[in-house]
């Protein structure tokens, strides 16, 4: 049949005019950015080397070339605005408080918006909610499947939820009584997943919503009450997923998006209204993306990553504004992942954890590390697996799977930077 | 002894049989009261050479305390006298165990023992005082049983140690009496407080009132700062006196558990102090005994007072003592006194409640509970009618209704002036967190939560690939004795069990079909050249009926069972209706049609191996309140974990290179990766449409487990499953049929071939299938080696056979414990290269 051939040439064409119309379209973002074109290689701000970031084909080389032009931008600029850089002595922040109890790795936690309170899950099988401010567990749930990845506390402090290699996301009613062996009852099980849930997260002013992202590629919007999927985010979609999800977050300001790190190196945003495709798709890293936390402003996003960097994107431009990369260490050439990230509630500081033990305070403008809570005093054993900042923004909780949490806060004097 | 015949449906003997019983059968002898003139008695037989002779404190029966021992002091010189009757004699001078083990002489005496209560007066005679001796043995026997030395004595040290015991047992029973009657015994035997305000150690007078001094919670022994750690030692319960460890607390000290004293605290640092007080609070030495606790006249079980304690809203300072409880309301008093609060209703301890419990003379009933004066002003207060001393019945939350009558009244804690005057007339109140649900979170925010919640260590193994959830199931079997399965998991399985047999019953239908028609078709083909035949079979009716034909009622059943799967739907269908069908389903199991076609079954390709097994119980499966046998769970497709020891399975589905989630098996001791040696000649087609042989998928799976990151260094051991499958199929279909295996040559020498394949030999000794095995497990291990440098363990199971699984869980954990011990060896790494088998057959 000659059409078949006809068909498979127009293909191939069309496939080709998409390739170059996506390069313009590219090619035209740059041009479009906001920088001035004179941020050199040589820039003292520079602190990656854009080799040390492995696969040495040509392509990663330009994204790199752009990273280092954006990131002496945003610096640039920010210095030219006489931001100075934050200083923090290795006393301003302290660990007040470390949160024991559980007998196994830490994998996630939660804060309340309100109560003091913080959830985390470990690999005990145990979920404990934690009274942050006298570090007393005020509940502790054995859990029927203890490979437990996730936990969520929801905006009203009323219920807990986890999820983990069940493939199921487990709500707890932390009202509801224990029973004589201090178990406490499942309230809800939504299942649907095929795969492992990764993470989950309430919407911010619905109780009864809930997002999860799994490891069968999708997210879900669920109706806690019923039980029942509202929407799937990717799956059977072309614009979805194309490996395990890890990570979401959704937007606090416009509660109607967030957005879901994969590995598939990409961050995609999504619209709860339009589960049908992505709204945005953000490339960038080049290894899975761990983890995904709305910047306070609700514009951009950071992500954290296998390939050991952290990223600053925008929103709405599907810019990549900063890269936060570290130096690889003299003895190992495999740079540690980030595992996970946190902002300052004025989003000035990004705490990043990575699985050597190390938690990274960046300065979000500058792209210097401000201090490493991993080398202070009483730090970590362990990778630190989750972090988590309060919602008044006075305290940072770290996970790690030395199974112990800490708490940690400001305790310098110092003007508003 | 011929009466003893024809009773021995009394067989007094065959109590013995049980545990001993050393407190009851004292209190079992019935006559004690009518005894006591006979115990007079007891000073007249010293005439008796034997009697007197022996040490016997004769007098002692005659203390009401010891009435038990009183009747056996007055018994032993029965069978003394007794001695010289020839007919009785061989059982009279018998020790306790011979009349154990005489249990035809026993069963004689105890028959006659109800006809004859009064002939201890003929105690000195003949044959008639043969019903006597064992009854007063009685005792003998079992006091003989509780401390076994003593069957080997004599009979004279036996009674007297008896009488010790005895004694002994008063003893204890007295000051135990005594603590019930005086609501608890605040000072113990070994109370040695309050004599002196000196240290008990060092005798130096006290300071200044006597406070620079510790006092031991058991005893009251009071030490000076200098002398309380070594009187205390590291204090294990808390502030006892070394030799008070153990002992229970004085109950006048109990309110002083867990508080900390100004002398502890200049002694020991806080932490310190605060470790002590923690374990003065929780040991176990230091709880309130439930026994000691009487509520509504019953002694409380120790589960009752965990009830009791760990309800709600539980009774204050609870001490020994006897209370009363209303279930009903959950008021709560001390006995003969008014109610001293209110607890948790409902709770299911002590006895039933007693109307004159609080001792009240208003003849108003609560719960039947005659009230007391300052209640009954109560109610008037609360607006309760109480005229014609009415009965009424007092719920938790206060509503309150005449006996009798179905309207609620009122309640009574509604006027605030009831809780405003209540505690003037020292009254309870009921506490707003126990009876109202709607607080119940604050309820559990005070919850006490262990600091540290069951750290057990736990080596864990991990379980990956084929046969691993059999082994699973194999391991609950074997470590979860008692139940292995949760009913939820039971639930389950016998859910996918009974779609399954659906399953296979629609590939036996959509046999049935064919085979069916096939047999017409070859009967047509037959018949036209046959005219003869087809002349018998005008009608046409015997012409379409064939070995394989079901009848119209059955067929239309099975049709619509065909059409169910056609659509895909049978799952939805079937268990949930399986109760409407299930006689159906027997029906068409035992129709000779498919029972010919079950008989085919071979040639059904699509009718999985373990069909046969379901299929021959399809009748009991397919009904709704069938159980599930450990060996249907094993058939058919978590965690399970034993002493220390935890196996994880992991579904090798979900499994891809550098699969995220492993890394929380970090902590694994040892992997544990099945193959199923038989799957060399299988085949399975990916989501890509290519066929692969699920050996090499197998090793695959095997090569990114072994390189992922989180297994760097972890000790695998390879378990070839199905072995049996293997011998099985191995003579049929060569091993080299699998690409990886194609240089499998066995020595195999040909006359033994021939002779008979299935004792092929190679000329080492091993069987072919062995070889095979052995072969492979070669493969894999030189693969390990090139992957990581290392060894890799190998075992051979049939996960079907228990042994076989416990001993390849077995060798795991040797393993785990090799490698534990191998840097105390040092390097010696020959020590465990030794070839590992356990190759069960």
């Amino acid at each position: 049949m000659a059409s078949v051939a006809e068909l498979k040439e127009k293909h191939a064409a069309a496939t080709a005019s998409v390739n170059s119309l996506r390069e313009r379209l590219r090619q035209r973002r740059e041009t479009l950015l906001d920088t001035d074109g004179e941020a050199s290689l040589s820039s003292p701000l520079l602190v990656g080397d854009p080799l040390s970031w492995g696969s040495g084909n040509s392509r990663a080389f330009a994204d790199c070339s752009v990273c280092v032009r954006l990131r002496g931008a945003v610096a640039r600029y920010s210095k030219s605005q006489g931001r100075a850089p934050v200083s923090f002595n290795p006393t301003d922040l302290v660990c007040c408080r470390t949160l024991q109890g559980h007998s196994g790795k830490v994998y996630s936690l939660d804060w309340t918006p309100e109560k003091n309170w913080i959830v985390s899950a470990s690999q005990d099988g145990r979920l404990i909610v934690w009274n942050a401010l006298t570090s007393q567990k005020t509940h502790a749930i054995k859990l029927h499947c203890p490979w437990v990845m996730t936990c969520a506390l929801a905006p009203n402090g009323q219920s807990v939820a986890c999820g983990g290699l069940d493939s199921a996301c487990s709500i707890f009613n932390l009202n509801s009584q224990a029973d004589r062996d201090g178990n406490m009852p499942v309230s809800r099980i939504l299942t649907g997943h095929k795969g492992y849930v990764s993470s989950c997260q309430y919407v911010p002013d619905q109780e009864t919503r809930l997002i999860t992202s799994s490891g069968d590629q999708t997210c879900v919007l669920w109706d806690v009450t019923t039980g029942q999927r509202i929407s799937i985010f990717g799956g059977e979609f072309p614009s979805g997923h194309t490996a395990d999800v890890q990570s979401v977050s959704i937007n606090s300001s416009n509660t109607n998006m967030f957005v879901s790190g994969s590995c598939d190196t990409t961050v995609r945003l999504w619209d709860i209204r339009i589960a049908s495709r992505a709204v945005r798709t953000y490339h960038g890293h080049e290894g899975d993306v761990n983890s995904v936390k709305f910047f306070p402003d609700g514009h951009r996003f950071g992500t954290g990553s296998d390939d050991g960097t952290c990223r600053l994107f925008d929103m709405r431009t599907g810019h990549q504004l900063q890269v936060y990369s570290r130096e690889p260490d003299r003895n190992d050439n495999e740079l540690p992942t980030v595992t996970s990230i946190a902002f300052s509630i004025s989003g000035r500081l990004l705490f990043a954890g990575y699985s050597n033990g190390d938690c990274y305070v960046w300065d979000t403008l500058l792209a210097e590390v401000v201090l490493n809570l991993g080398n202070l005093q009483n730090s970590h054993d362990g990778r630190i697996s989750c972090l988590g900042m309060s919602s008044d923004g006075s305290a940072l909780c770290t996970g790690s799977w030395d199974k112990n949490l800490k708490i940690w806060a400001f305790s310098g004097t110092r003007k508003i930077v | 002894m011929a009466a003893g015949a024809s009773a021995r449906d009394y067989s007094f003997a065959a109590e013995y049989d049980g545990p001993p019983l050393p407190y009851s059968l004292p209190r079992a002898i019935p006559l004690d009261l009518s005894r006591i003139p006979l115990a007079a008695l007891s000073s007249s037989p010293p005439a008796s050479p034997s009697a007197s002779s022996s040490p016997l404190p004769v007098v002692r029966p005659l203390t009401p305390s010891s009435l038990c021992s009183a009747i056996h002091a007055h018994a032993h010189p029965a069978p003394r006298s007794a001695a010289p009757a020839p007919a009785a004699g061989g059982a009279v001078v018998d020790s306790p165990t011979s009349v154990i083990e005489n249990h035809h002489a026993a069963a004689h005496h105890s028959a006659e023992l109800p006809s004859s209560p009064s002939d201890d007066e003929g105690a000195g005679g003949g044959p008639e005082a043969l019903p006597l001796k064992p009854r007063h043995h009685q005792p003998a026997v079992t006091f003989a049983e509780t401390s076994g030395s003593l069957l080997q004595s004599s009979d004279d040290e036996d009674e007297y140690e008896e009488e010790e015991d005895e004694d002994a047992d008063a003893g204890e029973a007295r000051p135990r009496a005594a603590a019930g009657q005086s609501s608890g015994s605040l000072s113990p035997a070994h109370w040695r407080g309050g004599r002196t305000r000196g240290c008990y150690r060092c005798g130096k007078g006290g300071g200044f009132w006597g406070r620079d001094k510790e006092s031991c919670l058991a005893c009251g022994a009071r030490y000076c700062v200098g002398c309380v750690l070594r009187a205390m030692g590291s204090m294990p319960e808390g502030r006892k006196c070394l030799e008070c460890i153990g002992r229970p607390v004085a109950e006048s000290r109990r309110g002083a558990l867990g508080r900390g004293s100004r002398v502890l605290r200049r002694l020991l640092s806080a932490a310190e102090v605060e470790l002590v007080m923690r374990s003065e609070r929780e040991c176990a030495a230091n709880q309130l005994r439930a026994e000691d606790v009487y509520v509504n006249g019953t002694k409380l079980s120790p589960e009752e007072l965990v009830v009791l304690q760990g309800c709600p809203c539980p009774p204050s300072r609870l001490r020994p003592g006897f209370y009363w409880y209303d279930k009903v309301s959950g008021f709560w008093g001390k006995e003969g006194h008014k109610p001293h609060c209110i607890i948790t209703a409902n709770l299911n301890v002590g006895g039933s409640l007693d109307q004159k419990a609080s001792n009240g003379n208003t003849g108003i009933l609560i719960n039947g509970r005659e009230i007391t004066k300052s209640e009954l002003q109560m109610l008037k207060l609360a607006g309760v009618q109480c005229a014609g001393k009415p009965h009424f019945w007092v719920n938790a939350d206060g509503t309150y209704q005449e006996e009798g009558q179905k309207t609620v009244k009122g309640k009574i804690w509604d006027k605030p002036i009831v809780k405003l005057l209540s505690p003037v007339l020292s009254l309870p109140t009921p506490n707003k967190a126990a009876n109202q649900s709607g607080e119940d979170a604050v309820n559990i925010v005070n919850r006490v939560i262990p600091d540290y919640l069951e750290q057990r260590t736990t080596q864990k193994l991990l379980l990956v690939g084929s046969g691993a959830s059999t082994i699973i199931k194999q391991a609950k079997f074997l470590y979860k004795s008692g139940k292995p399965f949760s009913v939820d998991e039971r639930e389950d399985l016998k859910l996918i069990i009974q779609s399954n047999i659906y399953n296979y019953l629609g590939i036996l239908l959509e046999g049935r079909e064919r085979f069916e028609e096939e047999s017409l078709a070859d009967r047509r083909k037959i018949s036209p050249s046959d005219p003869s035949s087809s002349g018998c079979c005008e009608s046409g009716v015997c012409d379409e009926v064939t070995e394989y034909s079901l009848i119209p009622r059955l067929k239309a059943f099975s049709d619509w069972i065909l059409k169910a799967m056609a659509l895909g739907n049978l799952e939805d269908i079937f268990p949930a209706a399986s109760r409407e069908y299930a006689p159906l389903v027997e029906e068409l199991w035992k129709d000779p049609a498919i029972q010919a076609t079950y008989r085919r079954r071979s040639e059904l390709p699509f009718l999985p191996p373990t069909a046969n097994y379901f299929l021959d119980k399809a009748v009991d499966i397919s009904r709704a309140e069938y159980e599930l046998s450990d060996m249907d769970i094993l058939y058919a497709d978590g965690i399970t974990s034993s002493d220390g020891y935890q196996l994880i399975r992991i579904n090798s589905r979900g499994l891809h290179e550098n699969c995220k989630w492993l890394q929380m098996f970090d902590d694994v001791r040892l992997v544990i990766f099945c193959v199923a040696a038989s799957d060399y000649d299988e085949y399975y087609e990916d989501a890509n449409g290519t066929i692969v042989n699920k050996m090499v998928e197998s090793r695959q799976l095997f090569e990114s487990i072994v390189l992922h990151p989180t297994f760097e260094q972890m000790d695998f051991l390879l378990l070839l499953t199905k072995s049996d499958l293997l011998e099985q199929k191995i003579n049929d279909s060569p091993l080299t049929s699998c690409d990886w295996f194609d240089d499998f040559t066995p020595l195999i020498s040909r006359n033994l071939l021939s002779s008979s394949s299935k004792s092929t030999r190679s000329s080492t000794g091993a069987t072919l299938p062995q070889m095979a095995a052995h072969y492979m497990a070669t493969k894999f291990k030189r693969l390990f080696q090139l992957l990581t440098d290392r060894k890799l363990y190998v075992s051979y199971v049939n996960t079907l056979d228990q042994e076989s699984v416990r001993l390849a869980i077995h060798y795991g954990r040797e393993i785990v414990k090799w490698e534990e011990e191998k840097p105390v060896f040092g390097a010696s790494e020959t020590v465990y290269s030794e070839e590992p088998s356990s190759f069960t057959h």
